[in-house]
């Protein structure tokens, strides 16, 4: 079964004809990195799933359900989880409300925030700090957390390694690495390999079309379907 | 006695020096400050007022905070809570109930006025507001100054239809009032039981509103759905239904302190009422910081006191200047906005949608 199908989707901003015919498929429990250069679309792809961004054409499947024109919050519940580009705390709320706002209302908010915690345990300690006061790492750990504490099995990511030291990049590579088998991952990442080294297969896009698709295990850089998209 | 003689004594020359430069003052009055019964009549004048001023900007500050909506019609569901507030008590009560029957009666018409114009205002929300919520800003304030215009016409036909002078307080509704709420005397000062009621109600709305919005999920939802709606969506929060819960429960809420003022002699009800309160609820709001409750509790408290200060000013002839509280009041306004432009408690970004 198919955990995202994406068929021929049309996403503007305002006139701005932003994905162009765009189509993808992720099987559920695999991992794929979204490649490309800035402002091809990417990040659009994975707002135009959740529905933050509609598509004005196209269909959008969420484990074979059609969720275009779905209202956000129900694709959402329907199990995808996001962690966007710069980690958008609500940065007035603590550590732990950031938290305990994903958790489903029909689940237990102790056991799902302790969850939480025992995967990123740096966190615990500072639960009852705003959020606007972390560091960018701990910041994205907490973005990841939300993500998870949901009854997500797909998770969008976006970005994860934007803006971070190199020792907290791979601590969310680390983390990334950690999540459960069964859980679909759409990583968005301008680090290629770090992005081709935590998926098992990518898509390359370019003006909002996909242009090329492989096995992430035998791309590189190098790659002609990667590098011809990737450089100016 | 002696410090207060010795203080007035002290500030005797400089209050002579600003009489000279200040017109329409006698500010040798002002040594009166430093009776503690003075300072007690303020103090319960000013907690009344922060009853009324908290009670009608919390739901303003809700709804701009969540929302990211100035309601212009705000005052005048405080105006329309006033006019339900007064046809509820004249049809509970009559000359021959007893005080504490007539309160009972009042606490029931402060529940019915809050749960009808609740509704009102998500009926208002689902039907007028959401479809703009995509538009500039400018179709928001347009559609709910517009409502004000409305609210106001229909209010004074129902008026005329029902033979009550629209222009002048409802005096039949304000003589509901138990002589329980009347004049008395606390410490020495003169005062009204109504004042000290409405501090009351004032307080124990912010701590219900506080208690609903840090410990409850909905709460939760409607903080997390004020800093960035579009991430609470993203993780399967309604806010939607957010949005028409505020918007009710602000709307409710300005009913509420309308009830509150049919009975206050300072108010009454009256169609004037609505911009009236909507102005002091701006000032009241925008001094906060748009959008930060903890704000609107601090700005109610300090314009408040400034009210209180300037109105006894103007009863004791201390100035003559019969806009004096309003004055005070803008130049508070004016001097946080400089300061201050976010106001003091403000939050960076609200809204989100």
């Amino acid at each position: 079964m198919s955990a995202i199908e994406i068929d021929d989707v049309h996403t503007y901003y305002g006139q701005s004809h932003v994905l162009q015919g765009l189509s993808l498929t992720v099987e559920a429990g695999e991992n794929v990195a979204l490649l490309g250069r800035n402002g091809v679309g990417k990040t659009t792809t994975l707002r135009s799933v959740l529905q933050l961004t509609p598509p004005r054409e196209g269909t959008v499947r969420i484990h074979d359900e059609d969720v275009t024109g779905m209202a956000t919050h129900e694709v959402a519940q329907r199990g995808v989880g996001w962690v966007p580009e710069e980690r958008r705390m609500f940065s007035h709320l603590t550590v732990a409300e950031n938290v305990r706002a994903a958790i489903p209302p029909d689940a237990d908010p102790a056991e799902r925030m302790q969850l939480a915690f025992d995967r990123f345990p740096d966190l615990e300690g500072l639960r009852g700090q705003e959020a606007g006061s972390l560091s960018g790492g701990q910041q994205q750990m907490l973005a990841i957390a939300r993500a998870l504490v949901g009854d997500n099995d797909v998770l969008l990511v976006d970005e994860p390694s934007e803006g971070l030291a190199p020792l907290i990049v791979e601590e969310v590579v680390e983390a990334l690495e950690a999540l459960p088998d069964d859980m679909t991952l759409v990583l968005v990442e301008q680090n290629v390999p770090m992005a081709l080294e935590l998926t098992d297969r990518f898509y390359v896009i370019d003006h909002g079309e996909v242009v090329a698709e492989g096995d992430s295990a035998a791309a590189s850089l190098e790659d002609d379907r990667i590098r011809r998209y990737l450089t100016a | 006695m002696t410090g207060i003689v010795a203080l007035e004594a002290a500030l005797q020359p400089a209050v002579a020096g600003l009489d000279a430069i200040v017109p329409l003052a006698n500010l040798g009055g002002l040594t009166e400050l430093a009776d503690p019964t003075t300072l007690l009549d303020i103090f319960l004048n000013a907690i009344s007022k922060f009853g009324v001023y908290v009670t009608i900007a919390a739901g303003l500050s809700l709804i701009f905070g969540l929302m990211g909506v100035l309601n212009f019609a705000h005052g005048s569901l405080t105006m329309i809570g006033a006019y339900l507030g007064g046809a509820l008590m004249l049809t509970f009560v009559s000359e021959a109930t007893s005080d504490v029957v007539t309160i009972a009666f009042f606490f029931l018409a402060l529940a019915l006025v809050f749960a009808i114009v609740t509704a009102f205002g998500a009926v208002i929300e689902i039907g007028l507001i959401r479809p703009i919520y995509d538009r500039p800003p400018l179709f928001q304030i347009l559609l709910t100054f517009g409502l004000v215009l409305v609210f106001e016409e229909v209010v004074r036909i129902v008026l005329e239809i029902q033979d009550i002078q629209p222009n002048v307080d409802w005096t039949e509704a304000a003589g509901t009032r138990p002589d329980v709420l009347g004049f008395h005397e606390i410490l020495g000062v003169t005062t009204r039981g109504i004042y000290q009621f409405e501090a009351v109600v004032g307080i124990l709305v912010v701590a219900a509103t506080w208690w609903f919005l840090t410990r409850t999920s909905y709460g939760l939802h409607i903080r997390a759905g004020s800093e960035d709606a579009e991430m609470a969506q993203a993780l399967g929060i309604d806010v939607r239904r957010s949005f028409t819960v505020v918007f009710g429960v602000g709307a409710g809420l300005a009913a509420l302190a309308g009830v509150m003022l049919m009975w206050d002699p300072r108010y009454g009800a009256s169609v004037g009422l609505g911009v009236e309160t909507l102005l002091i609820a701006f000032v009241v709001v925008i001094v906060g910081g748009l959008g930060s409750f903890k704000g609107t509790v601090v700005a109610a408290a300090i314009v408040a006191v400034v009210d209180a200060l300037a109105s006894w000013m103007l009863v004791n002839d201390v100035v003559t200047f019969s806009g004096l509280p309003e004055l005070v009041i803008f130049l508070v306004l004016v001097g946080v906005l400089v300061v201050r432009p976010q106001g003091l408690f403000g939050v960076e970004e609200v809204g989100g949608h």
